[in-house]
């Protein structure tokens, strides 16, 4: 459970980055956004796949992204949660309204990462990159009097991922895209590593000011290693989880736009129970 | 500058995550218990006889006792509890406290003959799961000259998986709120043992294991 929240934050925050998919920036073009991503839960999926409660606990990262076009192949991107707050309530008896353990929070920097993305190949039909994430461990990972609260794993991990981006049509009104990746992160520290793939399909509206996009992400634990017993926690490791995101992004100007997401865990291993929201304001240059 | 309308909304909103309140469902019924373990009482003993009220959260409250006995021929005790047996037979000794307007009472079914004997000091439950994680097991709870044994047979069983489980002993099964630490669990499977001391036999109604990291209950025993 310790780990819960870590994973399901840089999983969902690493799924609405690559909104790029196969195509990198070109030359000089960036994107950037600051934006706010949350998940509040009551409840938890156990390491059989059936729904536990638990204190109810929250995550909150005010993140910047962004990405920039070094080459016409070659395209940076940082992705940093400026704030973490992890915090867990109060547990309150409904008998004398007493508190019967008193809630913590605790405010860092979040776990950060940094990529390398190269267009390995450019068609009008197909657009094929290759990724590689370094996880950097910026936050805490056993913050609190248990040592139960974290802002991030305490882990430096490397993701290598292959996107592959199809045109499915359009024009100066409406355009629509598919996407699919699929991706390998190796981990350390007594982490299993894990294979992670999904697929994005986005549609641009009302003269594409309006993107509309829904993601199916996986991951899953190789189960490769038995414990993350750095800490004692067994849920640090072999976390799984497929979920629905979708994605609104209106573009106020033709640099600024806001968006807003809806995340959910169709299903798990030990990882919350509880749907994600995040809402940001990105520019483009 | 308009931008910066932006920034000020979204850290707000991340400081604004303040810690909230979860509701314990924690009621449980009052109960005055008896803490002597005594099954007969020898002719001419006096026994101080103890009684231990808990409230409705299951802490323990020390509170005014009333005390009487069913036949005084047989058996006289005393406004403090403190019991005589005067003549062969069996007696019914009552105790009753007032908690917040109403009496709660308790009885007991005392012999008195040649000699005293105080009833087996042991109490036998079955522990039940209350979440997805596994945990079974009968247990037995014996007096020890310095508190008790709680002792689990070959057929305990519990996840491993679970960040600090611990083992706890209670009146309440709902919070580990005032309940007495025994201590983290090491034993996953099988037959094993916890000596705690400064323990009676009777303090406790009981087991309970819940993830202490995180306050999530797994699971309980009751002591029959």
């Amino acid at each position: 459970m310790k780990r819960i929240l870590i994973l399901i934050s840089s999983f969902f925050m690493f799924s609405s980055v690559y909104s790029g998919g196969g195509w990198p920036q070109p030359k000089g073009k960036g994107y950037f956004k600051l934006s706010e991503w949350w998940v509040n839960a009551d409840q938890h999926y156990t390491l059989g796949g059936l729904k536990d409660p638990n204190v109810t606990t929250g995550l909150y990262n005010t993140t910047f992204y962004g990405e920039y076009g070094f080459t016409n192949k070659f395209t940076g991107v940082i992705n940093v949660p400026l704030l973490s707050r992890n915090v867990v309530n109060n547990l309150i008896s409904g008998t004398t309204n007493e508190i019967i353990t008193p809630g913590e929070a605790i405010n860092s920097p979040g776990d950060a990462e940094i990529t390398l993305k190269y267009g390995v190949f450019q068609h009008s039909a197909i657009s094929i990159s290759a990724s590689i994430i370094f996880g950097i461990p910026l936050g805490e990972n056993a913050g609190g009097l248990a040592g139960n609260l974290q802002t991030g794993d305490g882990e430096f991990n490397q993701i290598f991922r292959i996107d592959a981006g199809i045109p499915l049509g359009g024009n100066d009104a409406f355009s629509a895209y598919g996407n699919v990746y699929g991706g390998y992160n190796l981990r350390i520290r007594g982490f299993s590593d894990e294979i992670r793939y999904g697929a994005e399909l986005g549609i641009g509206i009302f003269s594409q000011k309006l993107y509309v996009t829904g993601r199916y992400d996986v991951i899953k634990s190789r189960n490769n290693e038995e414990s993350g017993a750095i800490d004692g926690s067994f849920f640090a490791n072999n976390s799984e989880v497929t979920s629905l995101t979708g994605e609104i992004s209106y573009q106020i100007t033709s640099k600024v736009g806001v968006s807003a997401s809806y995340g959910t865990a169709l299903d798990g291993k030990i990882i919350y129970a509880a749907p994600s929201y995040s809402f940001g304001v990105f520019l483009k240059v | 500058m308009k931008y910066y309308k932006y920034l000020i909304i979204l850290l707000f909103i991340s400081l604004y995550s303040c810690i909230g309140d979860d509701i314990v469902e924690d009621f449980v019924e009052p109960q005055l218990r008896f803490i002597t373990a005594l099954d007969t009482i020898g002719i001419d003993e006096t026994i101080q006889l103890q009684v231990q009220f808990f409230n409705n959260v299951g802490r323990a409250e020390d509170t005014e006792v009333s005390w009487s006995s069913s036949n005084d021929n047989i058996a006289i005790i005393s406004e403090d509890g403190l019991l005589w047996a005067r003549e062969k037979g069996e007696v019914i000794i009552s105790a009753t406290i007032n908690y917040e307007g109403e009496a709660i009472r308790v009885e007991k079914v005392i012999a008195v003959d040649e000699e005293t004997i105080e009833v087996p000091n042991e109490r036998m439950g079955s522990l039940r799961s209350t979440s997805s994680y596994a945990l079974k097991g009968d247990f037995v709870l014996t007096s020890t000259e310095t508190g008790v044994n709680l002792a689990f047979g070959e057929d305990y069983e519990t996840d491993d998986v679970l960040p600090g489980l611990y083992i706890y002993l209670t009146n309440n099964p709902s919070t580990v709120n005032d309940a007495l630490v025994i201590g983290e669990v090491t034993t996953f499977k099988g037959v094993h043992n916890y000596e705690i001391d400064d323990v009676a036999i009777n303090d406790y109604s009981h087991v309970l294991y819940f993830c202490k990291p995180f306050n999530v209950k797994v699971g309980d025993g009751v002591f029959e």
